[in-house]
């Protein structure tokens, strides 16, 4: 074993191995940068790069480009507030937080070691995988599954500090919007709408960049800067690497969180990382940091999300089994060398597999080298103000989303769905729920029915891991409990006085507003188990379920609401009338989306670059209120490399009703 | 950092425009007059006429239409064909795959048949996951395969193996149990269905569980004791299957078997040993199968097993293109050079494109109403699936 160690690292010296893996990790750490793009469009840019060369230089770039998308894509996370993929939503929440205090710089380097840590131990897991592997992924049969599910969406929902009615609200609207498409167990179309778009379900792109980026946009464009909230790199590079080193269990714990995410089937990427960031949260004695710069809810994700692409790779060689889109199309490239993933690849090809883990850590380590050398420069970007950012920005979000499906239709989603994303953010909704309760909804459904249909009764619930995942279900909720009764018996002014008005309470937090999206969702969870009706017993079962639990989530918080106004008004509050507050934001943000709309509509009829030719300059000239100069330029740098795009990458640009077939 | 960048001050501060209303005006008139002409030049640059009659494809791009998302079989399959043939095609014109997935291959075949030239340069992937609704008549399927052209076609083969553990030695197993037998699947509506239908042929005693993510999961499934049968196609069976039996956790019963020139159903060349679901059926019963039952089976065999992977051209294409794509596409499955690099991506079946294709193809893609409706009934009354 050691020999073809040794054997495949000293090939690896080879410059023309070296020259693929840097060109592997250049492109991933670019790919990674770009909204939308992620592990999937790393490989599916790099793919017909390979064909025509030798499997280990083809190993080498797809490995490169792979191991180091989730060092990069952090990068618009923590400066814009803009995920670059889904998964680095995760680390949004406390790197942007940490951002806006003036600590980007900080953030960055625990983003930057985590990831780089996260792919060696990943690298290392996956040598150790070889006998461990089997075992584990035969343990885990649908009850695990399951209950990894449950867990997942419970802690999401718990995890909203303070607010668990809104956390649950957003938890199962989320959930909703998952099971749009094929039922899992009996292949029913559900909330489609007759729509065959919708029937393979929505985009996760389309709604972790809706959700997330296009919000961000939305309230931010319409902002002047104010003094602080100016997001400033800082001068915590070395602050950052002592933080990090403090922290290294949870480096640790975050890494193993990843792979073992990643070598379970049907897990994936967000919901590890999440897992990750989860368990951070939960093993944490003082948990009032977190959503607001903890360093812990960047180190735990940042390790796991890198780590995740390792432990994929895990059933991937193994079992000929991908755990992700990215791991299929390498099982694909494998197939095309006429190399057989399966359990003999460990006999037959063993030299590739160690080049695999080396090719791995070696561009983790040097993906996040060059992260740092770049990222000064990079975060100059900050310095521009949103509203000229934002065009450019909704142009390169859009597009990215739409190379998933290729579908017009997932970007008025996305648009849609960035309204929700900037309601909630504003009305005080976590949106994390949202996000997680959206990735697992169909893998709660498919394994609840394979639990339902495989054992007998309730056998399954006597399972070892199955107790194990039940206890740490339920003893956070416990604590929270007790924690919750002392409080009550306690001051009851705690909750109201002590948190300020930070970032996450949302502008419009306890107002009408908040009030009337606590009555639309009820509206929407209501019509879904009406909705519901209509379907087979085995397809009905979840939805009413979550509708179940959402609407009754919601009329608490409907009550809540209407009691707080109403003790609003009575009390007389000197010199504030809360009820006739006047909210600058709404209007800027219902503008900034018309403008999108508008945007989208021009795509429609006239195709992308001509839509970007007038989108881009109109939102400089009216909204940003740029000058000449830089309308124009940036207007047409714009549209020349959308022309330049698919003539140089396997980019498709949406057409046109206007451009003749 | 209270110092900022002059440009960042001005933009901050003032409420007043950063140009005047004239110049705005004239900035905007020339970046519309640029989309106008980004939206005529770029459909004409984009959907220029292709000069494919004259036997020479140089300067063109082949656009393949993979109707599934990246990183299946069928995605491998096509993009290695698919760069395979653009070398062998005269002029050598580029390759392009394009991956649309929604409703399980459905939304993007029915683009392809609504939108793509018919010029050669526009070719179509099918698969089973696109095929079996058309054979069940949804209604979201505005497609029609004898309406497109076949340029190449690959085959693929099955077998069902069960797990010993759950009492199954042989296909004597299979009926007269006191529990059923459980099979793990996906979909009833996929290419599961042809598994089910040689069930029902057999009158096996099997439950069948639905919902499991893929065909890997089942395997693993079925070596934790979840469900006791399964089926991998030919290119799985090696990894997934041989190591079970080796080691006797799992016995093979019978292959798919293939649809021969003639209609025959025959014992699949991969699997020399392995009898097919008809001689299975004679060793239980005694005698040769027949009814609605068998020739749904051969149908369906032909249709996701036979003829499983093909690219299509619209109906329309001109002759002489069809016939450059078809000649280069049999010239590089006789490749011998091609056909050992390909082998584990084409699982152990030719590439077939020569003359007699469009005859074949079409005697397999013509389903008989029975078929359907024994089909449609099967679903209905074991499985729960109401199609419209």
């Amino acid at each position: 074993m050691l020999d073809s160690a040794l054997a495949a690292l000293a090939s690896l010296t080879q410059p023309s191995l070296l020259l693929m893996l840097a060109v592997g990790v250049v492109a991933g750490l670019v790919i990674g940068l770009i909204p939308g793009l992620g592990g999937t469009g790393a490989v599916a840019i790099l793919l017909p790069v390979t064909f025509g060369m030798e499997a280990e230089q083809a190993l080498a770039l797809l490995i490169g480009a792979l191991a180091v998308v989730h060092t990069s894509d952090t990068v618009a996370a923590v400066l814009l507030g803009a995920p670059g993929s889904a998964s680095a939503s995760v680390t949004m929440l406390d790197g942007y937080a940490m951002a806006k205090q003036g600590r980007a710089a900080r953030a960055l380097s625990l983003a930057f070691l985590s990831s780089m840590a996260g792919g060696i131990i990943g690298a290392v897991g996956l040598t150790l995988a070889i006998p461990l592997a089997r075992p584990l992924v035969l343990s885990f049969g649908a009850p695990e599954l399951f209950m990894l599910t449950v867990l997942g969406v419970s802690l999401a929902a718990v995890l909203s500090r303070g607010n668990v009615a809104k956390g649950l609200v957003a938890g199962c609207l989320g959930l909703l919007l998952g099971l749009v498409g094929i039922a899992p167990s009996t292949a029913e179309y559900r909330f489609t709408g007759g729509s065959l778009f919708l029937a393979d379900g929505l985009s996760l792109v389309a709604v972790a960049l809706g959700v997330f980026g296009l919000a961000e946009i939305a309230s931010r464009v319409g902002q002047r800067q104010q003094p602080g909230e100016e997001i400033a790199l800082g001068h915590g590079w070395l602050a950052g690497v002592r933080e990090w080193l403090g922290h290294w269990t949870q480096v640790i714990r975050g890494a193993l969180i990843g792979i073992w995410a990643g070598v379970l089937p049907g897990v994936g990427a967000t919901a590890g990382t999440w897992l990750a960031y989860g368990q951070s949260v939960a093993t944490a004695k003082d948990k009032s940091k977190f959503g607001k710069g903890d360093p812990r809810g960047i180190i735990g994700p940042e390790s796991a999300n890198n780590s995740v692409e390792a432990g994929d790779l895990i059933p991937t060689l193994l079992f000929g089994i991908p755990g992700g889109v990215p791991a299929a199309m390498l099982l694909g490239t494998l197939l095309t060398y006429g190399i057989q993933p399966g359990p003999a690849i460990v006999t037959d090809h063993l030299d590739l597999m160690y080049l695999i883990v080396w090719a791995f850590a070696i561009a983790s380590v040097v993906g996040a080298a060059l992260c740092f050398l770049v990222t000064k420069p990079l975060a100059r970007i900050t310095k521009v103000p949103f509203a000229v950012l934002g065009p450019g920005l909704v142009v390169v979000m859009l597009l990215g989303a739409f190379q998933e499906s290729g579908q017009l239709g997932d970007l008025w989603v996305m648009i849609a769905l960035g309204l929700l994303g900037w309601l909630l953010k504003d009305t005080g909704f976590p949106r994390a729920p949202f996000l997680i309760g959206f990735v697992l909804a169909i893998p709660l459904e498919r394994y609840y029915f394979l639990t339902d249909a495989v054992y007998d009764g309730a056998e399954w619930l006597a399972r070892p891991w199955v107790i194990v995942f039940l206890v740490v279900l339920i003893a956070p909720a416990v604590f929270a409990l007790i924690r919750y009764l002392r409080r009550r018996r306690g001051t009851d002014t705690d909750d109201r006085t002590v948190e300020p008005a930070g970032d996450d309470e949302g502008e419009l937090s306890g107002s009408v507003w908040s009030l009337l999206t606590a009555a639309g969702m009820l509206v929407v969870f209501v019509t879904a188990f009406v909705v519901a009706g209509g379907y087979s017993p085995d397809a009905r079962l979840v939805p009413r379920l979550i509708t179940g639990v959402g609407a009754l989530a919601a009329l608490v918080l409907l009550i809540l609401e209407i009691r707080r106004l109403r003790s609003v008004s009575t009390s007389p509050v000197p010199g504030e009338q809360p009820a006739r507050r006047r909210f600058p934001g709404v209007a800027v943000a219902a503008r900034t989306f018309v403008w999108m709309a508008a945007f989208l509509g021009l795509v429609a009829l006239g195709g992308y670059v001509a839509a970007a030719l007038v989108f881009v300059p109109a939102f400089l000239l009216y909204v940003a209120r740029a000058r000449t100069r830089t309308v124009l330029v940036y207007g047409l740098v714009t549209a020349a490399l959308l022309v330049l795009a698919p003539i140089l990458l396997p980019v498709e640009l949406p057409l046109g009703a206007l451009m003749t077939r | 950092m209270s110092t900022q960048t002059p440009e960042r001050e001005a933009v901050a501060a003032a409420p007043t425009p950063g140009c005047s209303k004239q110049a705005a005006l004239m900035i905007m008139s020339l970046f519309v007059v640029l989309a106008v002409a980004a939206t005529t030049l770029g459909s004409d640059l984009l959907r220029r006429a292709a000069a494919t009659t004259d036997g020479d494809f140089a300067g063109e791009t082949l656009e393949v239409l993979i109707p599934l998302a990246e990183g299946g079989g069928t995605d491998t399959w096509a993009r290695y064909v698919g760069t395979e043939l653009s070398h062998v095609v005269p002029g050598q014109p580029g390759f392009a795959p394009v991956n649309e997935p929604g409703g399980e291959g459905i939304a993007g075949t029915n683009a392809f048949v609504a939108e793509a030239r018919a010029d050669g340069t526009e070719i179509l992937v099918s698969t089973a996951s696109s095929v079996v609704p058309w054979v069940l008549g949804r209604s979201e399927v505005q497609y029609d395969f004898d309406q497109l052209t076949p340029i190449l076609a690959n085959g693929s083969g099955g077998v069902i193996y069960a797990r010993t553990a759950a009492g199954v030695s042989s296909v004597e197993d299979l009926v007269n149990r006191d529990t059923p037998l459980r099979f793990g699947g996906i979909s009833a509506t996929g290419l599961d269905l042809t598994t089910l239908v040689a069930f029902d042929l057999l009158g096996a005693d099997v439950e069948s569980i639905f919902g499991f993510e893929g065909r890997g999961p089942v395997n693993l499934a079925l070596q934790r004791g979840e469900v006791d049968l399964d089926y991998q196609t030919t290119s799985a069976y090696g990894p997934a299957v041989a190591p079970l039996v080796l080691s006797g956790t799992a016995v093979p019963l019978m292959s798919m078997g293939q649809v021969d020139v003639a209609g025959k159903i025959v014992r699949d060349p991969n699997f020399p040993d392995l009898p097919t679901v008809v001689e299975v059926y004679e060793q239980l019963y005694g005698e040769a199968p027949g009814g609605p039952a068998l020739e749904a089976y051969r149908s369906l065999l032909a249709l996701t097993y036979t003829w499983q992977k093909a690219m299509w051209v619209p109906e329309k294409t001109p002759d002489a293109a069809v016939q450059t794509l078809r000649t280069s596409a049999h010239e590089m499955a006789e490749d011998p050079e091609f056909t050992d690099a390909a082998a584990e991506v084409l699982g152990g079946y030719p590439i077939i494109a020569d003359d007699d294709l469009p005859a074949l193809v079409h005697d397999a893609y013509t389903v008989e109403p029975d078929v359907r409706d024994y089909v449609v009934e099967l679903l209905a009354s074991d499985h729960d699936v109401q199609l419209d």
